[in-house]
């Protein structure tokens, strides 16, 4: 295969008395070069506050309104951190361990409507290990914030060298980025001829949108559009795949 | 009447205040100080010179501003060098100058654990009998006219008394009866001869030039700094104080990565807090005596306001100086092995000090200083 | 020189008994009645990392070494077989988490060799550029455990404060600054944008000047040469033999090198050099990577340079989801319905990847029936080279022991998956 590839040979440096006593020089040149105008990177972190980018993995937030008790981000943590746990109204909402969690996001990435969504918050702290299960309820919110900082700081590269960049400002982290929310979807049973009247989507359903009754000797689906969330789980059990998610 | 080797206190009295510190900025105060009955013995004991030069300067008082004063710069500077801020959350309008003093707080109240292998007497005695090599030496320094013992060996004196650290720490080693703490001890002890044969030569090149081997004649006879007579030597002592006060590279002894601090592996609490500043003490001594042959001792403007402290202020900011340039190499060089520094100290230094005797030799007979 | 040697028995101590060390007690007496002894060093000293060296030693040299690893042992294979084939990805960059780029990519590519499945151009190229920042990021970081390893605290902090710059490009590409799982099956997780290719083509200018810096004050200072040079040699016989991979086995010589045996992703595009050095040592060693360092950042300034455009996940993936060119670009809220079906055809397929400290062997065993995979077998480079460091050891001296350990970057989360 013809290929571009060259190689070097790395070479040692001479050390010879002249070029010992070279490197030397060199050596304290380099380190006076800095205790005299030091090239410092360090963010004086509770004071200052680096600037992170939009897509910074960290504290999940969830909006309830936005769920449709799908499981998929259960479904997809490697971690287990995601527990569904039923509401009052019927319908099961995440929580998550923040023990095991490892913030991959894929959670986050796989919400289809954009419930669950990343912040700039990486540093909470709480109190027991108890704690750490962050209910529904304590992800509605984002978690008491004292802030010490003043200054945000970004880093910035201006004539090939590293500078901070230093604005009195403070930064909202919890605010959620922009996420453009696909499309609602229903469930539809887009092959009837496929159907073999298993019901395994009736007994799937978590909202109880899909019922069933008999037509010219043969059980067909009924599914309430009103009802359905749109979550897929239906689709996905059906061994036939006569269920599609379709526009609204 | 009471009578003190056939004087009585008056008489004493008389004697310090004649022979006492004169700084005309605080006079008055002192003059003061020495109407109030009991007071007036402190103050005209303090002010003794001889009793000066061992407490307060370049004595004992120097040695702990210059303690805490360098372990902070090293630090400060280290940071600086190294893109990072350095200690700063102990006292911050300050930048951060107490935080030594708050580590010694901390070793202070920590509990101070003697294993059982040890070799207990001398494991907890050794840490403070290593003060007295160390304190001694000061005592034949002389600032100007503020010195301890006037001696026309006072110069050897001083090295030998230096040479006496070493033992202590090799001794600290032992009683310390663990694996690491051996292989420092004998990696000191290795380290002690390597650089304690050019150390002397040198300094025996230095008393050539200078005819004398009292430090208070050596100063006043520096027209030109001794750094100027002879550079040899001068860069052959600044590099064998490296290697006694196991600077980097040459932090051999103690290397951490290798056998975790060496000597002081079994320490805790104030005694580890007392034989980690050894180094750092052996190091102002060293500063002194290298002010002393090469920098023109306590030469300098003099500032009329401070008297007789003007040149014991001049030789402390010299010696400090030469900490300093100590605390610099750290952040440039890393360690080196220990046969490579034997080779250094037993072929690069020797020469090093026999080229600095001959030059001492030639400049002797030019006509010398 | 005779060898003397004084004719006191002595016993071997009796705690060498109860430290469950792994070697037989006739060993350790045998040393003891030959005037050698043993030292342990490690886990918990503070130049072994989380690994013991059991060194024998005459005096102060050492006779043989025996590693005792293990200590960091996550079970990853294991853990690996009960998850679905995507929640592998987070798993499996954890070996090394400062080098995700190429773990990421070394497991992803297997799972594209066993279904077959074409990558997008465009997310070729910043793969590339992933796996090469995260090898600059290891080197970076060796360069840093060396050198305060010779006891050279600015060669520590420079190093990570350079390594500072990577994590803020991988923070602004992928989000996270370590363990950034973005390598996906069929590409990656989302397109990146001007702002950041630009932020990441401009930060290697800034590691080139700073690494100039870096070379005055630690790569030709004079007293590290002399630390490193003619320390821990393993000529190229012996590299061969005791399975040095990577740039250890580039130092000693040999000229391999998996991006340019069995080229991946943008690599046979791309124009770069392999740095290789013949004498073997740990200055070689440690020389080859600072030149890697270099053709690295060449590598990446040519991928941002010819970077295509178009989709960054692969349509063979993405074909029944009905918005494709919106997925295309960002899977984000199609990420479970994409990748949790993936299910591998039966058989064996293992792929090799040339991770920042050398060959990174993934291979995965899959039934075909089930969505987990069935065996996962990894061979990291810190385990393949282990036996060689413990080779290269011999014969040198106590202090040499930490050179020689940074010098081969050991790192043994790496070596004990």
């Amino acid at each position: 295969m013809e290929t571009k590839f060259g190689r070097i040979k790395v070479l040692y440096p001479k050390q010879r008395l002249i070029d010992k006593i070279k490197g030397h020089v060199e050596a304290l040149n380099a380190g006076l070069k800095e205790a005299i105008k030091p090239g410092r990177i360090t963010i004086e972190y509770p004071r200052e506050r680096r600037e992170l980018p939009d897509n910074f993995r960290g504290f999940l937030l969830f909006d309830v309104d936005a769920c449709i008790s799908c499981f998929q981000c259960a479904f997809v943590c490697p971690a287990n951190a995601i527990n569904m746990r039923g509401a009052p109204n019927g319908r099961y909402y995440p929580c998550i361990d923040y023990t095991k969690c490892i913030f991959c996001h894929f959670c986050a990435d796989t919400c289809p409507r954009g419930a669950l969504h990343r912040t700039k918050i990486h540093d909470v702290a709480f109190s027991d290990m108890d704690e750490m299960l962050a209910t529904t309820e304590e992800l509605l919110k984002p978690p008491e914030m004292i802030r010490e900082d003043k200054y945000l700081v970004k880093y910035e590269i201006k004539d090939g060298d590293i500078v901070l960049v230093k604005e009195e400002t403070v930064v909202e982290l919890a605010e959620r980025p922009k996420f453009e929310i696909r499309p609602a979807k229903v469930s539809a049973c887009a092959h009837p001829e496929n159907c073999i009247a298993c019901t395994l989507c009736v007994m799937t359903c978590p909202s109880n949108a899909i019922s069933t009754k008999v037509e010219n000797g043969r059980r067909v689906l009924i599914i309430d559009p009103k009802l359905c969330t749109g979550c897929g789980l239906c689709v996905k059990e059906c061994p036939t795949c006569a269920l599609a998610l379709i526009e609204r | 009447m009471v009578t003190i080797f056939g004087l009585t206190i008056s008489e004493i009295m008389n004697i310090m205040v004649k022979e006492g510190v004169s700084i005309p900025l605080i006079q008055p105060l002192i003059d003061f100080l020495l109407k109030i009955p009991i007071i007036q013995y402190v103050v005209a004991l303090i002010l003794w010179k001889p009793v000066f030069a061992v407490l307060i300067l370049p004595g004992l008082g120097g040695l702990m501003i210059s303690l805490l004063f360098i372990i902070w710069f090293e630090r400060k500077l280290t940071a600086r060098i190294q893109w990072r801020m350095g200690p700063l959350e102990v006292s911050r309008p300050i930048a951060g100058l107490m935080q030594p003093m708050a580590d010694g707080m901390r070793y202070l109240f920590q509990e101070v654990i003697v294993h059982r292998g040890a070799h207990k007497p001398y494991f907890v005695q050794l840490p403070i009998l290593a003060f007295i090599p160390i304190l001694l030496p000061i005592v034949f320094i002389p600032a100007g006219s503020i010195y301890g013992i006037n001696s026309p060996y006072s110069l050897i004196i001083t090295v030998a008394l230096l040479a006496l650290i070493p033992v202590t720490i090799i001794a600290i080693g032992w009683a310390s009866n663990s694996k690491f703490a051996y292989i420092g001890s004998v990696r000191e002890a290795f380290m002690y001869f390597a650089y304690e044969i050019p150390f002397m030569i040198m300094v025996l090149g230095m008393i050539i030039i200078y005819g004398t081997a009292d430090m208070a004649t050596i100063v006043e006879k520096q027209g030109i700094w001794g750094a100027f007579l002879n550079p040899f030597a001068f860069l052959g002592i600044l590099i064998t104080t490296a290697m006694a006060t196991s600077r980097l590279p040459f932090e051999i002894a103690e290397a951490d990565q290798e056998i975790a601090f060496g000597p002081f592996v079994e320490y805790s609490g104030i005694l580890f807090g007392l034989v980690m500043t050894l180094a750092y003490e052996k190091m102002y001594i060293m500063g002194l005596i290298v002010s002393v042959l090469f920098l023109g001792g306590g030469g300098g403007p003099a500032i009329p306001l401070l008297g007789d402290l003007s040149p014991a202020i001049w030789l402390f900011i010299k010696a400090l100086a030469v900490m300093m340039v100590m605390a610099f190499l750290r952040s440039i060089y890393p360690r080196y092995r220990l046969d490579q520094a034997l080779r250094i100290g037993w072929n690069s230094l020797i020469s090093l000090s026999l080229l600095s005797l001959v030059v001492a030799v030639i400049v002797r007979f030019m006509g010398g200083v | 020189m005779k060898d003397m040697a004084i004719d006191i028995p002595v016993e071997p101590p009796a705690e060498l008994k109860s430290l469950f060390i792994p070697i037989p007690p006739e060993y350790v007496e045998d040393a003891y009645n030959k005037d050698e002894y043993l030292v342990l060093v490690g886990p918990q000293h503070p130049g072994s990392g989380h690994m013991r060296i059991i060194l024998r030693l005459k005096g102060d040299i050492i006779m043989d070494a025996i590693p005792d690893p293990g200590y960091v042992h996550r079970s990853m294979e294991k853990l690996a077989e009960n998850r679905l084939y995507i929640q592998n990805i987070p798993l499996l960059e954890r070996p090394s988490i400062m080098d995700p780029g190429n773990y990421n990519l070394g497991y992803v590519r297997v799972i594209e060799k066993a279904m077959d499945i074409e990558v997008p151009e465009r997310a070729r190229y910043i793969r590339t550029i992933l796996a090469e920042l995260g090898r600059i990021g290891t080197h970076l970081y060796d360069a840093g455990i060396l050198a305060v390893f010779l006891g050279h605290t600015t060669g520590f902090m420079w190093p990570f404060g350079l390594r500072e710059l990577i994590c803020e490009s991988f923070l602004r590409a992928t989000g996270t600054r370590i363990t950034s799982s973005f390598i996906v099956p069929g590409g990656i997780r989302w397109d990146l944008d001007e702002k950041v290719l630009d932020f990441i083509n401009k930060s290697t200018y800034t590691l080139e000047k700073r690494l100039k810096g870096f070379e005055r004050i630690f790569i030709k200072n004079p007293a590290v040469i002399s630390r490193l040079r003619d320390v821990g040699i393993l000529n190229r016989r012996e590299a061969i033999e005791y399975g040095v991979v990577g740039p250890f086995l580039r130092a000693s010589g040999v000229e391999y090198d998996v991006r340019r045996v069995e080229p991946y992703e943008a690599y046979p595009e791309l124009d770069w050099d392999v740095p290789i050095a013949e004498d073997g040592d740990a200055y070689s060693r440690f020389l080859v990577r600072v030149e890697e360092i270099y053709q690295s950042i060449s590598i990446i300034r040519q991928a941002i340079s010819d970077m295509p455009g178009g989709p960054v996940m692969s349509e063979d993936l993405i074909g029944r989801i009905k918005e494709k060119d919106k997925v295309s670009r960002d899977i984000r809220g199609y990420f479970y319905r994409i990748f949790s079906k993936l299910k591998l055809p039966s058989g064996e397929y293992t792929v090799l990847t040339e991770a920042a400290r050398g060959t990174l062997l993934y291979s995965i065993v899959s039934d075909g029936e089930s969505n987990v995979p069935y065996r996962v077998r990894i061979i990291t480079p810190g385990w393949a080279y282990l036996r060689g460091f413990m080779e290269s050891l011999k014969g040198s001296r106590v202090s040499d022991l930490q050179a020689i350990y940074g010098s081969f970057g050991y790192f043994p989360p790496e070596a004990d998956r």
